[in-house]
């Protein structure tokens, strides 16, 4: 159970004066440009290709190779940071990771420098060593190609190179996930590699092993091979510490190194003994997973509860203050912002603006249920108002059973002086959901976040939620026109559901839209099982899989299923446009009779030119998911469940099932710029509503909103769904207690998330046109943050768009007549 | 027979030339149906005159094919012992055929100053069927090349 000691549970006697240390690294972080970084590219590659035919075991290969570059990685201090280790070699690095996404920018090699969008430095040397080096390697190498050619490009994998229909992610990265940090913080690696070890032992050797076991073996010795790897980096980043404290004159950063390289030398080869050690061991670990596995939401999870005891016993025994405390929490948020996704310049309209979203979850309730809030959830709380970085994404757990309200008023008001962090997740729902999916009690009690808003047990399941992304929209046109979709011209994707024209009834077109769904869903579950398998047999983890509770015991790597929990996630993209579509078909042309099918695709096809007064009634007549209306209520409900039914019907390749979630990063904006016009009245061109999120301005006021998204049956959504919402001012404590009580409202009537940006309209306008008076402004995307200015202007005008609702009357507030 | 050599590499020079100066002049204007078997006959000289350059297809084996969706333009370029060589007929078994709308699609998809692989996807301007890693590699190579246009003619 959490212990609250502080008076003040603002801790506004702290900020960045009275943190300097905080005050000049975020400073530094904020001015320090991306580089590309090749020195994993390098190493991995270097090793891979050095033993190519040897007839070792890829696992047995990839441990090594992740080991060989952990060895070899250098040891560097940019800054004063009290915590050793940086993820890359750069002081804000892109690390290149050929067997997924890394060769995505090889036609940027001469220009990526210069480029519009988030430009990352890339030095001529770097760019050739990479174009005649490492990228050759993989050119039949990297994952996808990997599987196109072992699976003879099949038509799943055609239909997602389309992308334009849905994204299987395996194809650029699975990470997305929890480990369990408490038990390297308590045991150290030593003693899970003799673990290891002593499991390898108890299999023996015998010439007549089945598979199984030599499996486990290869298993338990990868393993080994992996940690030890961890190990060797943090001895050198304690040897490259002690070499710095030699020479260095000034005092206080001579006492840094001496006291880091004391802390290698210790952690995590070892227990640790003390906060600074968990908290450096911790983040040790964290760069050492990216060794493995690319830098997308690997995320640290709970740490207030992770740390705690580490600080209460140091507070206790008077060997740390509050304000120590602080900094090094400050620290480790710091260099979570140490990285960046190395993206191709256009892969921005689909992803634009995230981080590496390593979330941290706070608060909420512990295993037994009972309240978890303690002294460092006020901390981490306090320093991310300070901050205000990218990264990590901070998500705090609220029960409004068990936290106190002085807790959600606490959370409230940090999203007011931030203007957009943190998300909130409900505990009761959340729990009870992932209950519903197999989960013990007390293991759903610990749920942590995952990236954006997904749910994930630390150290317990494997949820790879991110497996498949899927655009609703493309199966709404793919029944619209039969097995065919406008951006993709005349050719047949889909197998024919009828011609619209010829339904007499909405529940025909509501078959022709599930079997549609049904073919698209199919095609992406199949897509995923493939890179998956494929997975199994070039992409291991064994090193991660270190760090959960199943894989030891069962002698098997998380890829081959040996998490407690395993699952897929599918998330869908335009959900809401896509219900209203379903409403306006049904209210239009069945039960109001204002057009036939076929004048409702012409004017689709006219983008509404020329058809005025349905246009407008189609936009403003029709039934609006968010609001109370039952043929909205209802569409949007049976679509839900249309669609968890079906995915969990299916089994993965783990032997978990599919898990939908409704987040969509920015594909909802890119997604979008692509489709023409829509039944539901939006014009050609426009962005799709974002995450669960009803279409902007569909719904006239908060508690409507609120009431029609929290009560779609939460256990449909097992995945995680974000909702995004907008105040467009909060001031005063009364404002932020409406917004404690609002969220809660939500909660109750059983919405699982919610995220804010406290933004007017004419605000987020005037940072579109002016980005230079707003360098650091920093936006809730749909599960993440980013900087606004990184975003895309697709990205930009939605964000802009999204209902603001006034936190005193509930109202929506309309959006000015011109935000072009 | 020292002439014949110079000669003949000042030919090739001067071919070269001749061929950048008509791929800015199409970039400047409209890009025509010719434009691809243009584009991809120089990168092939530019291979055989430019050593730094001929290192991205040393030991390098690559079949691509280049379709336009009116099936009017059918182009075959094949990397193998260091050469280049571009071809209207079909290589079989391409390791990537790109299938594009038209000449300005393609350029926008891998040429341009700024390579829009992923719109092209996006807006289903140029179909890639096969490894896309091997279209990223030519990519680099094309807009290596683009970047070496002015200083050739």
């Amino acid at each position: 159970m959490g212990t609250v000691t502080f008076e003040d549970i603002s801790l506004n006697q702290f900020d960045l004066e009275t943190l300097p240390l905080l005050k000049k690294l975020r400073s530094q972080l904020l001015n320090t440009k991306p580089e590309v970084c090749i020195e994993r590219a390098r190493h991995v590659t270097e090793y891979l290709q050095s033993t190519e035919g040897s007839g070792e075991s890829m696992e047995i290969r990839y441990a090594r190779a992740v080991n060989y570059f952990l060895s070899k990685k250098e040891a560097l201090f940019f800054d004063e940071n009290l915590l050793a280790g940086t993820t890359t070699c750069k002081a804000f690095g892109a690390p290149v990771y050929p067997e997924w996404t890394g060769l995505t920018i090889w036609p940027e090699l001469d220009t990526i420098s210069a480029r519009d969008k988030n430009p990352l430095r890339l030095s001529p040397q770097d760019a050739e060593e990479l174009n005649l080096g490492i990228y050759p390697y993989w050119l039949d190498n990297s994952i996808l190609e990997y599987a196109r050619k072992k699976y003879n490009n099949p038509e799943c994998m055609q239909l997602m190179q389309k992308i334009v229909f849905f994204i299987g992610s395996k194809a650029g990265c699975i990470s997305h996930t929890v480990p369990n940090f408490k038990v390297a913080l308590e045991k150290g690696l030593a003693c899970l590699i003799d673990q290891a070890a002593v499991k390898e032992a108890e299999l023996g050797r015998s010439e007549s092993a089945s598979a199984e076991d030599e499996q486990k073996r290869r298993f338990y010795q990868a393993v080994q091979i992996a940690l030890q790897g961890i190990i060797a980096y943090a001895r050198n980043l304690s040897r490259k510490a002690a070499e710095l404290a030699a020479t260095e004159q000034d005092p206080g950063r001579k006492a840094n190194f001496e006291k880091m390289a004391q802390i290698c030398s210790q952690v995590p080869e070892n227990p640790a003994r003390s906060f600074r050690e968990a908290v450096n061991a911790l983040w040790i670990i964290q760069v050492a997973l990216h060794a493995e596995n690319i830098n997308m939401a690997m995320s640290p999870g709970r740490l207030d509860q992770v740390l705690y005891k580490y600080y209460r016993d140091d507070i206790n025994r008077g060997k740390l203050t509050v304000k120590e405390a602080m900094e090094l929490i400050g620290c480790l948020w710091l260099k979570l912002n140490d990285n960046t996704n190395l993206v191709p310049e256009t892969a921005e309209e689909l992803f634009g603006g995230a981080g590496t979203a390593p979330a941290v979850t706070v608060g909420g309730v512990d295993e037994k249920g009972e309240d978890a809030v303690n002294d460092l959830t006020y901390m981490m709380l306090r320093v991310t108002e300070l901050l205000q970085t990218r990264d990590p994404s901070l998500n705090a757990r609220y029960h409004y059973e068990v936290n106190p309200e002085t807790y959600r008023n606490r959370v409230a008001g940090v999203i007011a002086s931030t203007q957009c962090v943190p998300a909130v997740h409900n505990d009761v729902v959340d729990i009870r959901v992932l209950e519903n999916q197999g989960t013990k009690l007390e293991h759903a009690s610990d749920y942590a976040v995952i990236g954006c808003v997904e749910l994930g047990v630390p150290g317990r399941s494997y949820d790879a939620p991110s497996s498949i992304m899927l655009n609703l929209v493309s199966v709404l046109e793919l029944a619209l026109y039969n097995g065919k979709r406008p951006i993709t011209g005349d050719e047949e994707i889909s197998p024919p559901t009828g011609e619209p024209s010829m339904f007499e009834s909405f529940e025909q077109f509501w078959e022709a839209f599930k079997n549609q769904l049904k073919y698209v869903m199919g095609q992406a579950i199949e897509f995923n099982e493939l890179l998956g398998k494929a997975y199994q047999e070039k992409l291991p983890s064994p090193l991660l899989s270190a760090f959960f509770e199943g894989p030891m015991e069962k002698g098997k790597d998380l890829i081959r299923g040996g998490a407690l929990y395993n699952s897929s996630g599918a998330t869908n993209i335009g959900f809401a446009d896509t219900v209203d579509s379903l409403n306006a078909i049904e209210q239009a042309v069945f039960i109001d009779k204002k057009c036939s099918f076929p004048q409702l695709l012409q004017a689709l096809k006219d983008d509404f030119k020329g058809h005025d007064p349905l246009h407008q009634y189609l936009k403003n007549k029709t039934p609006k998911y968010g609001t109370d209306h039952p043929v909205a209520r209802k569409n949007a409900q049976n679509l839900i469940k249309f669609i968890f039914d079906f995915y969990q019907e299916h089994e993965n390749y783990r032997g978990g099932t599919y898990r939908p979630g409704y987040w969509t990063m920015t594909n909802h904006a890119g997604q979008g710029k692509l489709t023409g016009a829509l039944p539901n009245g939006r014009k050609a061109h426009e962005v799709f509503a974002s995450g669960i999120t009803p279409v902007s301005q569909a719904t006239e006021n908060l508690g409507a909103c609120l009431r029609n998204v929290g009560s779609l049956e939460a256990r449909f959504i097992p995945s995680g769904q974000a909702l995004n919402l907008k105040f467009p001012t909060l001031t005063g404590e009364a404002d932020i207690k409406r917004l404690g009580e609002a969220i809660e409202a939500y909660f109750k009537y059983g919405g699982l998330h919610v995220q804010f940006n406290i933004m007017s309209y004419e605000m987020l306008k005037e940072a579109k046109d002016n980005p230079e008076k707003y360098p650091e402004l920093l936006v809730r995307v749909s599960g993440y943050s980013a900087y606004f200015n990184d975003l895309n202007e697709a990205m930009k005008e939605e964000i802009i768009s999204r209902s603001a609702y006034d936190i005193r009357t509930g109202q929506a507030i309309p959006l000015p007549e011109s935000t072009d | 027979m020292l002439e014949k050599f110079f000669n003949f590499i000042l030919f090739r020079f001067s071919k070269l030339s001749r061929a950048a100066k008509k791929i800015l002049a199409d970039i400047e204007s409209e890009l025509t149906e010719e434009f691809v078997e243009l584009l991809l006959n120089t990168m092939s000289l530019y291979f055989r005159i430019n050593k730094e350059f001929r290192k991205n297809i040393k030991g390098f084996e690559g079949r691509y094919l280049f379709r336009s969706r009116n099936g009017n333009i059918t182009l075959s370029a094949v990397f193998y012992k260091g050469k280049m060589k571009v071809s209207e007929e079909e290589t079989e078994d391409p390791h990537v055929t790109v299938i594009f709308k038209n000449a300005q699609s393609l350029w926008n998809y891998i040429l341009s100053p700024k390579p829009d692989i992923l719109g092209s996807l996006l807006k289903q301007e140029v179909v890639p069927d096969g490894n896309l890693n091997y279209l990223y590699k030519f990519a680099y190579m094309a807009n290596h090349l683009r970047l070496k246009l002015p200083d050739l003619v």
